[in-house]
């Protein structure tokens, strides 16, 4: 077997690239430990973080006293805090959450109620006219809503792609393609065998999201099970994204936050996601069953979205659990920490769960690690590519070189740049994340073959098969 | 930020906007710039080889980049911008551009749209399944294998039945691939019969009655599942086509001040291809998709010639003289969408028109209860439906004030 990995060289790894790996990854490194990532897919992002919602939650409807409470709080005020230095956008939309019938209606006291509970005290009933007033397109029967102002909108994808580029500038390592499948440990470190061969490290740390419980049991039998469920979801074009100006969310049921109407921060309109309980753990297909209920959905709430066109659809998976707190458990004796069951708020609470790993490590595994103290202020800062539409984007300052994806607005040098930067993208998926290539609504009608000539060489799995012959 | 100053600013170089630039150049315009954010003149016939264009402009049969450069060698003194995409039309006839070094605002007595016409892809179609590697359209094909000479697959399905359908075919026959299915939703083809015998005799089955339901393969396509009567059946392939299925490139008039009409969700065009914006005309496929180029062409030089006629005597067009003219949705979209009645005018129009489902049977026109139009006709999806001699006039509207209604209708009769 590949042993060269085999010697001691990292402090922690850190299994799963998701917005939860990466913010933990970035949050240790400022600590000063060395880092390790694995990964499975070809890229960050290969699992539930690659396809939510992309809204910041102010926790307002979290269970009180709940981790996820804690984390989804401490992660937005981090995030308030970091992301103009990392150059990361945010969209100040603010929510409604908007009650259909009277029933729902009689409940937006206990919505508000809670919130406060929760901390989040600018929550505030709004009446009938008021709620036409801020959003003039919603269905007559919109009756009320409670108003949170603190809910926004960000980039999905770039945010954990600064977490672990700034991680790497402060000496983190990762593999692409490596999945962990086996591990022991010796009493003093881990050694994990992955499909890339053996790393060794003295603590790990399991964040794998769909497959939380299967990793789990390379240390112990886990407390839960993973019950992957999925949401899907329909994305306007950018010419719907001025129907409604905040967060349209429903009023809660216990399984699902429902139904939501948001802009996305690269100025489309997105509806949905569904909440489909299912076995597979790694594959979310769209249905077009399930795509037609949520338009119909939608157009009930705002029937101006009837004369709109679809861009995209697409489903995430959620790690749910059979629990409702997430699954973060210690075992300072087996140096080990799992963190699972980031079901629907991962994105929010990333940086929140990294500070709370953070605390974990300071408080229960001295013996193991030895934690400097954070260096958030001397640390470089990386300035991502902006890509959020409400921005000014390459193209409006030029960098001199031609737009390829006109539907997207992106030039050869965004691309030639996310090819080459940090964490260079490597797969089609990686490299759209990164610059918003072909991600339109003519779905690379336009731009797709350029995109193949452009990465030809450069994509572990290529767009084209070759020359034609 | 800099500023381009022109008479007329054309949107877009395909056979539309070049025919526009043309006779707009021989009435004697001045300025005729033409902003094309390809690196290059032509639009969608650059990319497609084999010879579906020039019957109608130059009586003969030739490819794409042929007849490309035939058009191009008639339009002389035009300036052409590359690169130049317009990412905002404004009333008062501004376009904020973007090009390599930065944003750009051009200023024009009058603008034409003529932004063409693409396919409608996978997911606007609502398609169930898995998102892997190549699901494409033909047009985006086309750029693949004559635009690049790279081939995107070796052995895709083709999801329809068009004209463009059987153009993928041949295009994949150039790129040294071959398709294994073409799938087709009705018990028969979409484009004319004989193309049949081109998927025969390149061995490749349609299969009638057919949808697909789910799309298979974690990187790579690796299946399609395809519904009929008698169950469902699992097609291994390496990619999927859609094919045809034709929208109009509006990004730009649907986030602009111009109106749209109600079914056809197109920006509203008047007999002389006028929008709802007097200083804005709108030609080519981005109105109709999809005719032929040919026929785009052809009304690109008509359109050029009217707005010559406009820049040199500014007549007052106002907003209130346009009428959109009324359809249900079985009619896909029609040229023109509306229609300009001064006071004084009387006129014959030619509606050209495309349904969404097969219609046989009498099309009816009226304005008010006037009866405009009469005449039984044999409709298909995906053709061109020609109206002629359809006569309008003022005179119902000065008759009375109170419950005239200006509006013309078009209604499909039963068959
Ligand atoms: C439909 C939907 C909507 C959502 N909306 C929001 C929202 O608006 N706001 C919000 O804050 N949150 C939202 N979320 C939640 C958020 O997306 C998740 O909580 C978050 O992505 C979970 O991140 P994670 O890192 O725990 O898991 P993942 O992102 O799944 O990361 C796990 C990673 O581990 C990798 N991996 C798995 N097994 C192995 C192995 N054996 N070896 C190596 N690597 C492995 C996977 O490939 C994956 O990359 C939403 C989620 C969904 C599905
Ligand atoms: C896949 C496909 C296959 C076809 N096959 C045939 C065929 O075989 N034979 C045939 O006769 N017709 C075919 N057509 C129909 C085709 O639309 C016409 O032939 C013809 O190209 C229409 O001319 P146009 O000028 O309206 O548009 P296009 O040829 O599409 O030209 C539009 C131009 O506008 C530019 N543009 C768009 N938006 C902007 C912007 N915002 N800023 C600057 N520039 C912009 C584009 O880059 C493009 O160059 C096909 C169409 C498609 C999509």
């Amino acid at each position: 077997m590949l042993n060269q990995n085999a010697n001691s060289r990292w402090d922690v790894i850190v299994i799963g690239a998701g917005v939860v790996g990466c913010a933990i990854v970035r949050r240790l490194c400022l600590g000063g430990a060395k880092v390790l990532l694995l990964e499975r897919g070809a890229d960050i992002l290969s699992g539930a973080s690659k396809a939510n919602s992309a809204i910041l939650h102010t926790g307002f409807d979290a269970p009180p006293g709940s981790v996820e409470l804690n984390c989804i709080q401490a992660g937005y005020k981090e995030y308030l805090d970091i992301h103009k230095r990392l150059n990361l956008p945010l969209l100040q939309t603010g929510a409604l959450v908007v009650a259909w019938d009277q029933e729902q209606l009689s409940t937006l006291d206990e919505i508000v109620e809670k919130a406060h509970q929760n901390g989040v005290d600018d929550v505030a009933q709004i009446g009938k006219s008021e709620l036409h007033a801020r959003e003039p397109n919603l269905a007559e029967h919109a009756l009320g809503a409670a108003r949170v102002p603190g809910e926004l909108v960000i980039d999905p994808w770039s945010s954990p792609l600064a977490y672990l580029t700034q991680a790497k500038l402060e000496g983190a390592e990762y593999r692409f393609n490596a999945e962990v499948n086996g591990g022991e440990f010796d009493g003093n470190s881990w050694q994990l065998s992955t499909t890339q061969g053996h790393f060794n490290a003295k603590l790990a740390i399991n964040c794998t999201g769909n497959q939380g419980d299967i990793v789990e049991r390379i240390c112990a039998e886990p407390q839960f099970k993973i019950r992957p469920r999925k949401g899907q979801f329909l994305v306007y074009d950018k010419s719907a994204a001025n129907l409604i100006s905040s967060i349209i969310l429903p009023v809660p049921t216990k399984i699902t936050k429902g139904v939501v109407l948001t802009k996305t921060i690269f100025g489309n309109l997105l509806l949905g996601p569904t909440a489909e309980e299912q076995e597979d753990r790694n594959e979310a297909p769209v249905t077009t069953e399930k795509l037609e209920e949520l338009i119909v959905i939608g157009t009930k709430m705002l029937p101006a979205l009837s004369a709109h066109g679809v861009t995209a659809t697409y489903a995430g998976l959620r790690p749910a659990t059979e629990h409702k707190d997430y699954q973060i458990h210690a075992q300072p004796e087996k140096n080990w920490i799992g963190v699972n069951g980031i079901r629907s708020t991962g994105l929010t609470a990333a940086l929140g769960i990294a500070t709370y790993v953070e605390n974990l490590l300071r408080e229960k595994f001295t013996n193991s690690l030895a934690l400097s103290d954070t260096k958030a202020n001397k640390t470089s800062w990386p300035k991502m590519p902006m890509l959020a539409q409400h921005e000014t984007r390459t193209h409006q300052s030029g960098d001199g070189t031609e737009m390829i994806c006109h539907c997207e607005s992106v030039t050869r040098g965004e691309i030639e740049r996310a090819l080459e930067s940090d964490i260079p993208a490597r797969s089609l998926g990686g490299l759209r994340r990164r610059t918003r290539v072909m991600m339109g609504r003519c779905n690379g009608f336009y731009c797709s073959a350029k995109v193949a000539k452009i990465t030809r060489g450069r994509l572990e799995v290529p767009l084209s098969t070759g020359e034609t012959t | 930020m800099s500023e381009l100053v022109c008479d007329v600013a054309i949107v877009g170089a395909g056979p539309a906007g070049i025919a526009a630039a043309t006779a707009l150049k021989d009435a004697g315009v001045q300025n005729v710039m033409i902003l094309e954010r390809e690196p290059e003149a032509g639009g969608i016939p650059r990319h497609i080889h084999h010879p579906t264009f020039g019957l109608l402009v130059f009586h003969r049969p030739m490819s794409g980049p042929k007849f490309i450069a035939r058009i191009l060698s008639k339009c002389r003194n035009v300036q052409f911008e590359f690169n130049a995409s317009v990412m905002e039309i404004k009333p008062e006839g501004i376009l904020n551009i973007a090009t390599p070094e930065g944003g750009k605002i051009v200023k024009a007595k009058h603008i034409v749209l003529a932004t063409g016409a693409r396919e409608r892809p996978r997911h606007p179609r609502l398609i169930s399944g898995l998102r892997p590697q190549g699901i494409m359209t033909t047009g985006a094909l086309q750029k693949f294998i004559y635009g690049e000479t790279l081939c995107p697959f070796k052995r895709p399905v083709i999801v329809g039945t068009e004209l463009a359908s059987f153009s993928a075919l041949s295009t994949l026959k150039s790129g040294g691939a071959k398709a294994v299915a073409m799938i087709e939703e009705n018990p028969r083809i979409t484009a004319y019969r004989p193309a049949m015998c081109f998927a025969a005799i390149m061995g490749t089955p349609i299969h009638y009655n057919s949808r697909i339901v789910d799309i298979g393969g974690m990187n790579q396509v690796e299946y399609v599942r395809v519904k009929d009567k008698n169950g469902t059946r699992q097609i291994d392939c390496d990619g999927v086509i859609f094919s045809g299925g034709f929208v109009g490139e509006t990004a730009l008039s649907i986030n602009s001040h111009l109106e749209h009409h109600p079914v056809s969700h197109l920006p509203l065009v008047d007999q002389n291809w006028v929008s709802s914006d007097p200083q804005i005309s709108i030609i080519g496929n981005c109105v109709h998709p999809a005719d032929m180029g040919d026929q785009c062409y052809m009304e690109g030089l008509e359109a050029g010639k009217h707005i010559a006629n406009l820049i040199k005597n500014p007549r007052a067009t106002t907003n209130q003289d346009l009428f959109h003219i009324s359809h249900d949705s079985r009619i896909k979209m029609l040229t023109p969408s509306a229609v300009r009645i001064k006071d004084d005018d009387t006129g014959e129009l030619t509606i050209h028109l495309h349904v969404r489902v097969p219609f046989w049977g009498k099309i009816l026109i009226r304005q008010a209860d006037q009866v405009l139009y009469s005449k039984t006709h044999r409709c298909l999806p995906a053709r061109r439906i020609t109206l002629k001699n359809v006569p309008i006039s003022s005179h119902p509207r000065l008759n009375t004030e109170s419950h005239f209604s200006p509006k013309i209708e078009i209604i499909l009769g039963t068959a």
